[in-house]
């Protein structure tokens, strides 16, 4: 079964104008000035859908939809914005069994929306059913995955909604039943020359996953720090939305821009207390103060060579090939501004990227790392049709069995 | 005692090898880019190189290639966060003595130097 990466880019836009769509209609029942931020497809374990929501409480309206698609979509938001919507819409009643309505309400209509058009655009019909209001902690707010195992690799289709001068958590899931989507996929392919495999693209998350574990591991080498790989997801969204997979806060880290097949930028990044945790840890003696000093900086410019190194080879080994990269450029700044000219320069060949995330991160000191690769599309679809799937687990190379 | 030219674009890394190596050998050098390693051989003719690949201005590669052109008899240790395969048979075809990769303890080096240069 095939995807291309036309029709990746087609289903992200009509996420993109559904959650649009669905969030007109909340600012016209509400008066609420609201957008959508963000809309991507991520390839990731089931069991690390909603990873994202940490451990806040939210509520939200969840349906089931059936026909050329079916699934599930779940309207997620936190309690302060339910409160706020529900005021808006029941002023000064807004609380109990008439508040859960009304939340109810709107995901209804919102919902309504963001269903219709993929029905328009599938020129079919796609039914769905009452919405039932939910309320849970982090991930748990989402639909249970029935039969789907933790380990299974889905698609998710996410749009996260902001609103005008106040700062929320409001985001729209969709859950697609796999077959159906891949079908779809398959069925749409219209350019089988940029077709990527399924399969493959399973293997090459797979592969991601292994890299973010060999950067953990060589972190907890180098530092005494124990890490852990946690999530690591491939994404796929509009360019304009690259920078913003990358969090608003100061990151220090390291740029390198690599080259072969795949050619494409990486990034490590920690927010500066990991970043001042990770280089002490580095270091021979003690640094006095609170601020970065070169010293650190130094260091967390080697961690950052040692941790692409980690990721990316399992590719190049895989791959039987080898990937290059530039000595790592030292970063320092907001999140967004790091990623947005590698973005830009990505951008100049193609409307959409994938975005590889990975994340790790020790509950021993507070240590947080962020690992996001920007391949070249075209060059990535390349590499995986060179992939042999059964060389997945190849990712490392012995030099004893080469320098004997 | 052994003479070492380490060859590291990363301040950080040529300290960690210094520390490792200077109480069993001479640091002779140490310097940031493979132009410079070359330059830095031909003056010190040190017993060992412990190389980084990746380097701006020249690659580890590329520059054990050239000291191993002119000077068959030359040791050099790839030292580098790489662990590609298709690397290290580069690494092999420019003359490479030994690898190791990145993050190393002090053992692994002091085993990876007495493959290369027997005490």
């Amino acid at each position: 079964m095939n995807v291309d990466i036309q029709s990746l880019g087609t289903f992200n836009q009509l996420a993109h104008e559904g959650a649009e769509q669905a969030t007109a209609s909340m600012s016209q029942m509400t008066g609420i000035d609201a957008d959508v931020d963000v809309t991507q497809i991520t390839l990731m374990d089931r069991g690390d859908v909603g990873e994202a929501l940490d451990e806040q409480a939210f509520v939200g309206v969840e349906f089931d939809f059936a026909g050329e698609l079916s699934g599930q979509t779940a309207l997620v938001l936190d309690e302060a914005c339910s409160e706020t919507l529900t005021n808006a819409l029941l002023p000064g009643d807004a609380g109990g069994e008439m508040a859960k309505s009304g939340v109810e309400e709107i995901g209804n209509i919102m919902m309504s929306g963001f269903i219709d058009g993929w029905a328009d655009y599938l020129e079919t019909t796609i039914e769905h059913s009452p919405p039932t209001y939910v309320e849970g902690i982090g991930k748990e707010i989402l639909p249970t995955a029935g039969d789907t195992m933790a380990d299974d690799q889905v698609f998710v289709f996410k749009s996260e909604i902001e609103w005008v001068d106040a700062s929320v958590d409001f985001y729209i899931y969709m859950l697609p039943d796999q077959d159906s989507l891949t079908e779809l996929m398959a069925d749409h392919a219209d350019a089988e020359s940029d077709a990527i495999p399924v399969d493959k693209l399973h293997v090459f998350n797979r592969m991601t996953q292994q890299g973010t574990r060999q950067a953990a591991e060589n972190v907890s080498m180098m530092t005494g720090i124990d890490v852990e790989a946690e999530v690591s997801q491939i994404n796929f969204a509009r360019i304009e939305d690259v920078p913003k997979q990358v969090g608003t806060g100061r990151y220090v880290g390291t740029a390198v821009e690599f080259t072969g097949l795949p050619s494409g930028f990486l990034l490590v990044l920690f927010d500066e207390t990991s970043a001042k945790n990770a280089a002490e840890a580095l270091m021979p003696t003690g640094v006095e103060g609170e601020e970065l000093t070169d010293q650190h900086t130094a260091a967390i410019e080697e961690l950052g060579n040692i941790m692409t190194s980690g990721f990316v080879d399992g590719w190049a080994n895989v791959l039987q090939t080898s990937i290059d990269h530039t000595p790592p450029r030292l970063v320092h700044d907001m999140g967004r501004a790091i990623i947005d000219p590698l973005a830009a320069q990505v951008g100049q060949h193609q409307d959409h990227a994938f975005v590889i995330d990975s994340r790790m991160r020790t509950d021993d000191v507070e240590f947080e790392s962020e690992i996001y690769a920007l391949p070249n599309d075209e060059e990535l679809r390349e590499a995986l049709e060179e992939l042999a799937v059964e060389r997945a687990e190849e990712t490392d190379a012995d030099p004893e069995e080469l320098f004997q | 005692m052994p003479e070492v030219l380490i060859a590291d674009d990363s301040e950080f890394m040529r300290n960690l090898l210094r520390e490792i190596l200077e109480e069993d050998h001479q640091i002779v050098g140490e310097v940031e880019n493979g132009v410079e390693a070359v330059e830095a051989y031909k003056d010190k003719e040190p017993d060992l190189v412990m190389m980084d690949i990746v380097m701006p201005i020249r690659d580890g590669i590329e520059a054990t290639d050239e000291i191993k052109t002119e000077s068959p008899d030359a040791n050099v240790i790839m030292c580098t966060s790489v662990g590609q395969e298709e690397k290290m048979k580069e690494a092999v075809k420019a003359g490479a003595d030994g690898y190791i990769t990145k993050p190393f303890q002090k053992p692994s080096v002091m085993e990876a130097i007495e493959d290369v240069v027997p005490s």
